[in-house]
C-alpha cells in the first residue's frame, strides 16, 4: 500500500516522474515530481521547529533581494544614467555587481545545477539543464568580461532568470496544490490516524494497525477513519463525500457511520466495523489512485515530447549561436542562444493534461462520481452515442401493482394467493405484488410444495389446491383454463408493453395483475438534455418490443432495440457506430455486467452492484442519473481545457524560439515569459474549478465551455 | 525634486494605511531579545527588503513607460540628466519632459486616473475592486510570509521585507502609476525610494510599540494619504490633458 502512494507527488499528488525528487520532511520520506513541489511543500508542511522550510523562502528572498539591486544598478547603466559620471567609477560599479550576483549563484542556482547534475549522472537531459547552463554561461562570461576589463556585463540576467524560474516554480507549485485539493483527502486514506480506546486510554494509531472490534474516539471536524458503529455521542456526518449529497446525516447510538465521511458536531464514540479497502471508502481512494496514475494518449504523447525537447533545444541553441556569431559581437551571440536556452522550457508541457485531468477527477469526487482515469475522460469527450439498459436504469426496476382483474373469485383472493407464491420468486415482478398485498393488510396465503421455473412463474398448493403464477402461456400448459373474458383484455394489455402476470388456481385462471415498470422522473428532461448536446440515444432492453418502445417514448429516447440477450447488446454496440463512432453504455449493472465492461465506456448508475463497480468506467452515484449530462459535459470542458493547454505549450515554445533565434527576445523576458508560461497553464487548468455544479442549469454549462 | 517631498510626505501619511496589513507583520517580527538596537536593525533591513521592491518594482514601471514613449516618437529626446531637470522650483510638480509626445500624454493620463482610482479606495469607495487587486496569488504570498516568520535569522527578516514589498496594496500601485509616468527608470526608482522612505518612520515606530495608535487617527491619516494621491493624479491627469509649453 506504502509504495502505490509513493508514485505521487507528496504536494501535488500528481504522478512521479521516473527521476522524482526525494527529501525528508518532519523525518518522513517524501517525494516530489520537481523542485518547486519540494519548496512548496516544505513551506507549507514544514514545522515550526524545522529551518528548512524557511530557510528555502529566505533564499529566495535573500536572492530576490540581491537580483532586484543588480537589476536597478544595470538598468541605470543601459539607459546612461550614469553616463555623466566619472568613467573610472563604472569598472567599480561591474565589481559590485559581480560581488552581488556571485552568493545569487549558489543560494537559487544551486538546486537547479544540483538536479542537472543528478539528471546528467543519469544520463539525461532535463530543463534544469537548460537553466543551469544559462545562468552560468551568463555569470561565467560577465566574469571573464570583468577580469579582462570588457564592458559586456551581464550579471542582471544571470541573477534574474534564476530568480523568476524559482518563483515561477514556487508560484506554479501552489497552484498545482491547489488544483488536487479536492482529491487530496482520498489519497491520503491509509495515511490516516485514529484515536483509539484501549483500556480506558486514548491513543493515536495507525489505520494500518488497527483491527475490526476496536473502539474508536471521533472529534468533531474529523473524518471517519473506519467503517462503524456508533456506541455513544449524538452527531451529523457529511458523507457527500461518498454520496454526493450535501444534507448533514444525524448519528446517534446504534446508526453506521462511514469512513470517509466528516464527523460534524459531537463527540462520537464507535466501534470500527471494517477498515482499508474493506471500505468504501478504501475502494474509492483506490480507484482515484489508480485514476491519477493511468496517463491519457494524449498525455503520454505530451510526456514523449517533452523528453525529446531539452535535447532539440540544446542543439537549436548551439545553431543560434554559431550563426549569430558571424554576424555580431560574440557576446550579442551567446545572449542570442542564452535567450533560447531559457525560452524553451519543457514545463508546461508536462503540466498540461495531468493537471487538468486531475481538477477534473476533483469535480467528479465531489459529486460522488467515480471515474476510471484520464482515458475514460478524454473518451467521453468525445462521444456521441449512448445507449440505456431499461430496467434498473431508466426505470425504477421495482414493478408496481396497478390493476387486478378478477373472475370467480375476489381481488383480495387473487393477491392473497399470488403474493403467497410469489414470496419463493426472486422475479422483479415479485416484490411489487407482495408489497400491495402488505399494503392492503392481506393475509398472504403460505404454499406447499412450491416449484419455481425460472422466465414462466411459479406453482405451489394453497389451501390444497394447485395454485400458479406467471405468464398466461405458461398456465395454459399447466391445464389452466382461460376464461374468454380475459382473452381479448389479455391481448389489449400485452400490445401496449405492460407486464401481465396470471394467476390460477382449480383449474381455472382467475385473475389478471398488471403491472407496470415506472419511468424515472429525471429521465425524460435527462435525455432532453443530451440530445442538445448532440448526442444520440437508444434503449437496449431484454423485455418485449412493446415495452422498449412504451418507455423509449415517454423517455425521449430516440430508439429502442428489445429482446436483446447481453452478447447481442455487446455486438450491437460495437457496429452501432463503428470503432470510428463507439458509444456510451448505461447501466446498472445487475444483469449487463459484460456489456459494461465491453462498451467504449461504461456507466454505472448509483445502487450498482459491485460486479458493475468493478466494470464500469464510470460509477455515477445513487439516483445519480440526472448527472449524466453534467458528466459529459464536464468531461468535454477537461478535454478542452487539455487541448488548449498543449496547444498554448506547444505555440507558444515554437513562437517563443523561434523569436529568440532570430535574436529579438532579450534573455530575462525570455525567463519571465517561460514562467509565465506554466502558470498560465495553471491557471487556465485552474479554471475548471469555477466549473457549475448544477447540471441542470444548461445554458450556464454551455456558456462555461464555450466561454 | 519637490515632488519627491509630496510623495515622501504622502508615504508617511499613507504608511498609517500600511499599519492595517503590514504592519501586522511588523509587529509579528517584534522584538529583538538582544536589545533595542538589534530590534531598531532588524526593523531596518525588514523595511530596506521592502524599499527595494518597492524601488524595483518603480524601476520597472518607469522602464515600462520609458519603452511605451520611446516606440511612440524616436524623436522626442529623453532626459539623460534627471537632476537638473527637475532642479527648478518652478516645476514643482513637473514629472514630464516638458516637450510632452502623445504617448507620454495617454499615459499620464491613464497613470493618473489610476491614482484618482487608487484614492477612491483609499477613502472607501470601490470595495470590489479592492477584492480583484488583492486576490491575484496573495494567499501564496501570505503563506510564504507566515512561514518566513518562523525563521529568526537575520536573512530571514530581510527576505521577509522582500516579500512583503509585493503584498497587493492600492496605495503601492497607486505610486507605480505615477513611477511609470514619469517614463524614466531613474524617476521611477526614486519615486518608489521616496514612498517606501516615507513608510519608515510609522513602520518601525509600529515594529517596535505594537498597535499603539487610535483607529480614529489612522483613519484619518489614510484619509490625507489618499487626498495626496488624488492630488497627484489629478495634476497626472492635467499634465498629460494640457502640456505646459515654454514654461
Amino acid at each position: 500500500m506504502k509504495n502505490s502512494l509513493e508514485k505521487f507527488c507528496s504536494h501535488c499528488l500528481l504522478p512521479l516522474g521516473s527521476y522524482p525528487t526525494k527529501r525528508i520532511v518532519n523525518g518522513e520520506d517524501h517525494s516530489f515530481c520537481c523542485y518547486g513541489c519540494c519548496l512548496a511543500y516544505q513551506v507549507k508542511h514544514g514545522s515550526r521547529e524545522e529551518p528548512e522550510a524557511a530557510w528555502l523562502l529566505v533564499r529566495l528572498g535573500i536572492g530576490g533581494f540581491l537580483s532586484m539591486n543588480i537589476m536597478l544598478f544595470s538598468l541605470l547603466l543601459y539607459s546612461g544614467t550614469f553616463d555623466v559620471a566619472d568613467s573610472e567609477m563604472l569598472p567599480k560599479f561591474y565589481w559590485l555587481l559581480g560581488i552581488f550576483a556571485t552568493p545569487v549563484l549558489f543560494i537559487l542556482g544551486g538546486p537547479f545545477i544540483k538536479e542537472s547534475w543528478e539528471g546528467a549522472l543519469q544520463g539525461r537531459l532535463n530543463s534544469a539543464t537548460l537553466i543551469s547552463i544559462g545562468a552560468i554561461s551568463a555569470y561565467g562570461y560577465s566574469m571573464l568580461m570583468l577580469f579582462t576589463g570588457g564592458k559586456n556585463i551581464y550579471f542582471d540576467t544571470a541573477t534574474m532568470i534564476l530568480v523568476l524560474f524559482t518563483l515561477g516554480r514556487y508560484l506554479e507549485a501552489s497552484g498545482r496544490a491547489k488544483a488536487v485539493r479536492n482529491v487530496a483527502p482520498l489519497l491520503e486514506a491509509e495515511r490516516q490516524w485514529a484515536t483509539v480506546i484501549e483500556n480506558g486510554k486514548e491513543k493515536r494509531s495507525s489505520i494500518s494497525k488497527m483491527k475490526v472490534g476496536m473502539n474508536v474516539r471521533i472529534r468533531p471536524g474529523e473524518r471517519f477513519p473506519v467503517d462503524g458503529i456508533v456506541l455513544e455521542g449524538f452527531s451529523s456526518a457529511d458523507e457527500s463525500i461518498l454520496t454526493g449529497e450535501n444534507r448533514p446525516v444525524i448519528k446517534s447510538e446504534g446508526d453506521l457511520v462511514l469512513a470517509g465521511s466528516i464527523n460534524q458536531k459531537g463527540s462520537l464514540l464507535i466501534e470500527c466495523g471494517a477498515l482499508g479497502a474493506a471500505t468504501q471508502w478504501g475502494l474509492l481512494c483506490k480507484s482515484v489512485r489508480e485514476a491519477l496514475s493511468h496517463p491519457s494518449s494524449i498525455q503520454r504523447l505530451a510526456d514523449n515530447v517533452a523528453s525529446i525537447f531539452v535535447p532539440i533545444v540544446l542543439a537549436i541553441t548551439i545553431l543560434t549561436i554559431i550563426y549569430w556569431q558571424s554576424q555580431v559581437p560574440l557576446d550579442q551571440a551567446l545572449l542570442n542562444g542564452l535567450a533560447v536556452l531559457v525560452v524553451a522550457c519543457p514545463c508546461a508541457l508536462g503540466l498540461a493534461a495531468p493537471l487538468a485531468t486531475a481538477l477534473g477527477l476533483g469535480q467528479y469526487i465531489q459529486r460522488g462520481c467515480i471515474i476510471r482515469g484520464g482515458e475514460v475522460q478524454e473518451t467521453l469527450a468525445k462521444i456521441r452515442r449512448i445507449a440505456f439498459d431499461k430496467t434498473g436504469t431508466l426505470t425504477k426496476g421495482a414493478t408496481r401493482l396497478i390493476k387486478i382483474e378478477n373472475n370467480d373469485a375476489s381481488q383480495e383472493e387473487v393477491l392473497q394467493r399470488a403474493a403467497g407464491l410469489e414470496q419463493h420468486s426472486e422475479h422483479s415482478l415479485a416484490q411489487g405484488i407482495i408489497s400491495v398485498a402488505k399494503d392492503r393488510k392481506l393475509i398472504i396465503k403460505n404454499p406447499e410444495r412450491v416449484q419455481a421455473v425460472a422466465g414462466s412463474g411459479v406453482m405451489g398448493y394453497i389451501e390444497g389446491e394447485l395454485t400458479a403464477v406467471g405468464r398466461s402461456e405458461w398456465l395454459i400448459e399447466q391445464g389452466l383454463e382461460m376464461p374468454s373474458l380475459f382473452v381479448k383484455k389479455l391481448q389489449n394489455y400485452e400490445s401496449s408493453g405492460q407486464t401481465v402476470v396470471c394467476v390460477g388456481w382449480s383449474g381455472k385462471i382467475h385473475g389478471i395483475l398488471l403491472l407496470d415498470d415506472m419511468l424515472l422522473p429525471e429521465v425524460p428532461i435527462m435525455v432532453e438534455t443530451l440530445k442538445k448536446l448532440d448526442m444520440q440515444t437508444i434503449l437496449l432492453t431484454g423485455d418485449l418490443p412493446a415495452v422498449a418502445s412504451r418507455i423509449a417514448k415517454s423517455a425521449g429516447v430516440e430508439e429502442w432495440k428489445a429482446s436483446m440477450s447481453p452478447d447481442e447488446k455487446c455486438n450491437f454496440l460495437e457496429q452501432w457506430g463503428g470503432i470510428e463512432d463507439p458509444a456510451i453504455m448505461v447501466g446498472d449493472g445487475l444483469n449487463d455486467g459484460p456489456v459494461l465492461a465491453r462498451a467504449e465506456v461504461g456507466i454505472a448508475v448509483g445502487s450498482a452492484t459491485d460486479l458493475a463497480r468493478e466494470t464500469a468506467d464510470l460509477v455515477l452515484p445513487e439516483k445519480g442519473l440526472a448527472l449524466l449530462p453534467w458528466v459529459i459535459l464536464l468531461s468535454r470542458a477537461v478535454h478542452r481545457t487539455i487541448i488548449t493547454n498543449l496547444l498554448w505549450a506547444f505555440g507558444y515554445n515554437i513562437v517563443a524560439i523561434t523569436l529568440a533565434v532570430f535574436g529579438l527576445l532579450q534573455p530575462i523576458l525570455a525567463a519571465g515569459l517561460m514562467a509565465g508560461s506554466s502558470l498560465l497553464v495553471v491557471f487556465n487548468s485552474l479554471r475548471l474549478e469555477q466549473f457549475p455544479d448544477n447540471p441542470a442549469d444548461l445554458a450556464q454549462v454551455k456558456s462555461f465551455i464555450s466561454g | 525634486m519637490s515632488h519627491y517631498i509630496v510623495i515622501f510626505v504622502a508615504g508617511i501619511a499613507g504608511s498609517f494605511h500600511c499599519i492595517g496589513m503590514c504592519g501586522g507583520f511588523a509587529c509579528a517580527l517584534g522584538v529583538d531579545p538582544a536589545g533595542k538596537i538589534a530590534t531598531l536593525y532588524r526593523h531596518l533591513l525588514y523595511n530596506t527588503g521592502r524599499v527595494t521592491t518597492y524601488m524595483f518594482m518603480g524601476g520597472l514601471a518607469g522602464m515600462a513607460g520609458q519603452s511605451l514613449i520611446l516606440s511612440d516618437s524616436m524623436s522626442s529626446k529623453l532626459p539623460t540628466d534627471i537632476w537638473h531637470h527637475h532642479s527648478t522650483l518652478a516645476n514643482f510638480v513637473t514629472i514630464l519632459p516638458e516637450t510632452l509626445s502623445t504617448g507620454q500624454r495617454i499615459l499620464a493620463v491613464f497613470a493618473g486616473l489610476l491614482m484618482l482610482i487608487m484614492a477612491l479606495q483609499l477613502f472607501g469607495y470601490l470595495q470590489r475592486l479592492h477584492i480583484l487587486t488583492t486576490g491575484l496569488g496573495s494567499n501564496t504570498l501570505v503563506s510564504s510570509l507566515r512561514a518566513l516568520l518562523n525563521s529568526r535569522s537575520r536573512s530571514a527578516t530581510l527576505a521577509f521585507g522582500v516579500f512583503n514589498g509585493f503584498l497587493p496594496c492600492p496605495l503601492v500601485y497607486a505610486f507605480i502609476a505615477y513611477a511609470a509616468a514619469s517614463a524614466n527608470i531613474f524617476s521611477g526608482m526614486i519615486t518608489m525610494a521616496s514612498f517606501g522612505v516615507g513608510t519608515f518612520p510609522a513602520m518601525i515606530l509600529i515594529g517596535g510599540l505594537g498597535q499603539f495608535i487610535n483607529h480614529h487617527w489612522r483613519k484619518r491619516a489614510v484619509w490625507v494619504a489618499g487626498l495626496f494621491i488624488m492630488l497627484l493624479g489629478l495634476i497626472t491627469i492635467l499634465r498629460g490633458l494640457f502640456p505646459l509649453t515654454g514654461h
